[in-house]
């Protein structure tokens, strides 16, 4: 019996491929052009309507927790910026459990591809740009403000901190989303997730010690914005935590794409 | 050195059901309940497949057609027995079986929504990293069986049902896989789409030398296309031979009509092994006037539907 | 009476689909309380750091319980009437809706009725108790809760009516993600879903005072916790006034629109 064996798939044939049909999805996007518009202006809106809320609170309070205005506006940038990758590159989760229940999902699993990464690489969300742009703005007008120093390391720290933070909120909707494996519409796990990023712009020390523990340890909101941003806001008292963040997320989001995986696995297709 | 590409040995399929209480009381009961029912979507089956052959693959709904071929892409992992598709284990090495498979599942359309059909192939060829020069190959052959320019650049999203069946088609054998599984690719089409996409299958096998499982419920499909059949029924196989087999296994039955004096049919189902056809026209005319007679062959369908109503009777 | 029964057929159907998602109610119950928690300790934090009790005449307590019975509004009513409807308009479904022999929009309020059904009794009411437990007084308990009830149903009607008006928007645009974020976002701020309306700077409160928003989360609240007179009548009408209203001006545009939406369906596909 003639037996090929697998061809190799290695990082430069996944980036290639996405490259590839990142470019044709931005291509089909063009196409729908009121859709384009009015999402980014939805996406606009959402910033300025959180900004709004964040203006009106500290109208009213000065400080929060210790937290000068400028602190929670780095906290604010930070969570905003940390955000935008799940927004942009992870979208397609929000679609996952209609493709399960409808039985569309089985398209792929039939590829030589990771069935994550096909699933994912689907859609790229162009308004999450509008986010990163205006998080950005915030992260670096607070950063001037208070003062932290532009060395080459602060920079690469910030990098390094800002995508390994992402990755908390990706794991988080990975989680949630997969959950649809097990769990008839179980949409609303995902909106709750959804919603608990609210918090991320606050910092954890305003919780008391359990809630403290469940948002670093069980659903780790904290991660997104508050620990890596200790490590510029107060450089002299960073705890352990804020230096282990990147490796915390990175087993955290691997762990996410397991259960997603598991869940890919254990579903029994009843669907068609 | 072997033949068989699928070898199937004693596969079974549970799924664990809830059972479901009727009315808001149940729905309340069902809150809390923990009662499963077992289903047994395949039973037992065992079969082997040959290269080159195109297997029609029937049974009633729901009778675990869709089950099986998930279980040979490696989709699903059987509850027991042994399965070897190219000599691997789907289900433990599915990105290698995929590899050397195609399909075709139901009206789900695998083709990127809003990309022209162009765009997709290119993407798959990269997916399956298809060389250059088989690529070109592939798509000069396709030209020669299909009229291929009026959808080449046209978004699936804008295809015709037609179409889009075609173009799935034409991907699910891109990267020239060892066997293609089509699972009801003619369902909702006109008789001439129907057509065309049966000539393209054999087409593509005769050149290829794929080999394609097919599922339906369209009995031309199969006539046109199988030599083999296989039915299951509520999981378990009830038929695997040959397709002319069905027939005479089942009863030589012809239906014999004539017309008589005052130009009225009637009908008669004959079993030629019992009696001949002669012998009934010989009988009839002792007592009425013929005028005219037709001698229909039952068809395939006919004996599908006797034996998915009948069971393993015939 | 057939047609009542045929509504009621359907708020019981929408009951039964709601309680089999088993697992769903206990998950979301257990979120919900942890949402609240965060919500509590955000602002504990903030009333602790301002080192006053008072806040735009809200107390830490008047804050929690209106933003606390806020969010359980905000559970109750949710409707997911501009995603079901794009779906229904990219896969073509829409036409199986409007052949229904009930209208559209009456079709898709009976339809959600179940899950408010269900909302109340399982969300709401167990929220409502806590915080009547936990602040021991500080909700009056009487007639205010009758006058709620009215009220709530109100808001449940303006909310319906928000959505039916955005909705047939994605018609028009195809844009599902896009209409619903701003609609969403400009309800929760605008509402005072998410920061009590007291808050609000000066010019912007009075801004909001003429916008249907305040119908759906500002006005039951104030209802309930018999704020601004409305334990009384003379109080209390002209709130009402408010909302219907708002129902009658929301639901005539929302019928006219949808009425011109619908010649315009280019449905998707075949």
């Amino acid at each position: 019996m003639e037996m090929k064996t697998a061809k190799k798939r290695g990082l430069s044939f996944y980036l290639s491929i996405y490259k590839k049909i990142l470019a044709q999805d931005l291509k089909s996007k063009m196409s729908y052009r009121a859709d384009f518009f009015i999402s980014t202006f939805g996406m606009v809106l959402t910033n300025i309507s959180g900004f709004i809320t964040f203006i009106i609170l500290f109208h009213n309070f000065p400080s929060v927790n210790g937290w000068d205005y400028h602190h929670m506006l780095f906290l604010y940038g930070f969570s905003l910026i940390a955000l935008t990758p799940v927004q942009c590159f992870f979208d397609n989760n929000w679609n996952l459990r209609f493709m399960v229940r409808s039985g569309d999902f089985i398209k792929y699993c039939f590829r030589p591809i990771n069935v994550f990464f096909y699933f994912i690489s689907e859609v790229f969300d162009v308004k999450g740009l509008g986010q990163f742009v205006f998080g950005l703005g915030t992260f670096i007008y607070a950063w001037a403000h208070i003062g932290i120093p532009v060395t080459v390391v602060t920079v690469a720290e910030a990098a390094i901190f800002l995508i390994t933070a992402s990755l908390f909120m990706i794991a988080l909707m990975n989680f949630a989303a997969a959950t649809c494996f097990w769990i008839i519409n179980s949409g609303y796990v995902m909106v709750i997730m959804f919603r608990f990023k609210d918090f991320a712009k606050y910092p954890s020390s305003i919780f008391n010690s359990v809630f403290r523990f469940i948002f670093t340890f069980l659903i780790p909101i904290a991660f997104v914005a508050y620990y890596p941003s200790l490590v510029f806001v107060t450089p002299d008292h960073v705890p352990l935590l804020s230096w282990l963040s990147p490796f915390i997320g990175s087993l955290f989001f691997f762990l996410s794409y397991k259960f997603w995986m598991l869940g890919v696995r254990k579903y029994d297709f009843t669907g068609s | 050195m072997s033949n068989e590409v699928i070898v199937m040995k004693n596969i079974s399929k549970q799924f664990k059901v809830l059972n479901r209480h009727e009315g808001l009381k149940g729905s309340i009961q069902d809150l809390f309940s923990r009662d499963y029912k077992i289903i047994k979507a395949v039973d037992d089956v065992s079969l082997t497949v040959n290269k080159g052959e195109i297997i029609g693959y029937l049974g009633p709904n729901g009778a675990g057609k869709s089950t099986t071929i998930k279980i040979m892409t490696g989709v699903l992992e059987p509850s027991a027995g042994e399965i070897f598709v190219d000599g691997r284990m789907p289900y433990k090495d599915r990105t290698a079986n995929s590899e050397n498979i195609g399909v075709v599942f139901g009206q789900r359309s695998q083709l990127w929504w809003n990309l022209p059909l162009i765009e997709s192939f290119n993407l798959l060829r990269n997916i399956y990293l298809v060389p250059e020069k088989d690529y070109r190959n592939m798509l000069e052959l396709y030209r020669s069986l299909v009229d291929l320019e009026p959808i080449l650049h046209k978004p699936v999203r804008q295809m015709s049902l037609g179409q889009r069946t075609l173009s799935d088609i034409l991907a699910a054998f891109l990267h020239n896989p060892g066997i293609v599984f089509l699972d009801e690719p003619t369902i909702g089409l006109d008789v001439s789409m129907k057509a065309r996409i049966r000539e393209l299958i054999r087409g593509l096998n005769e050149v290829k030398g794929t080999t394609v499982i097919l599922t339906t419920h369209d009995m031309g499909d199969v006539d046109a296309l199988c030599k083999r059949i296989i039915i299951i029924d509520k999981g378990r196989k009830i038929y695997d031979n040959d397709i002319e087999h069905l027939k005479s296994y089942f009863g030589s039955y012809r239906t014999l009509r004539m017309r008589l004096g005052d130009d009225s049919w009637v009908e008669q189902v004959i079993d030629e092994k019992k009696t001949d056809v002669m012998h009934v026209m010989q009988e009839m005319q002792k007592e009425h006037k013929i005028k005219d007679i037709q001698l229909q062959e039952i068809s395939t369908e006919e004996v599908i539907r006797k034996i998915y109503e009948g069971g393993e009777s015939a | 009476m057939t047609g009542l029964k045929k509504k009621t057929a359907l708020t019981r159907a929408g009951i039964i689909e709601s309680l089999q998602f088993r697992l769903s109610t206990a998950v979301m119950l257990f979120a919900n309380l942890i949402y609240l928690a965060l919500v509590y300790f955000l602002w504990k934090a903030i009333y602790d750091s301002s080192g006053v009790d008072v806040v735009n005449g809200m107390t830490f307590y008047d804050t929690m319980i209106y933003l606390i019975l806020a969010t359980a509004i905000f559970n109750l009513l949710e409707m997911f009437i501009v995603w079901d409807m794009s779906r229904a308009i990219q896969s073509g479904e829409i036409i199986m809706h409007l052949l229904k022999p009930m209208r559209y929009r009456l079709y898709t309020f009976w339809s959600y009725s179940g899950a408010h059904v269900n909302n109340f009794f399982l969300s709401f009411v167990p929220t409502f108790i806590v915080v009547v437990v936990i602040t021991k007084g500080a909700i009056p308990i009487g007639i205010n809760l009758l006058y709620f009830m009215v009220s709530l149903l109100l808001a449940l009607i303006v909310n319906f009516n928000i959505e039916m008006l955005v909705a047939p928007v994605c018609l028009y645009t195809q844009s599902t993600w896009g209409i619903n974020i701003v609609k969403e976002t400009v309800v929760l701020l605008l509402s005072g879903a998410s920061i009590p309306l007291a808050f609000f700077p000066e010019g912007l409160r009075q801004a909001v005072e003429y916008l249907p928003f305040r119908a759906v989360y500002d006005i039951p609240l104030t209802v309930l916790l018999a704020k601004n007179g409305t334990d009384s009548l003379s109080g209390l009408l002209p709130k009402l006034g408010i909302q219907l209203f708002w129902c009658v001006l929301l639901s005539v545009c929302g019928n006219l629109f949808w009425n011109h939406a619908v010649k315009k369906i280019t449905v998707n596909g075949g």
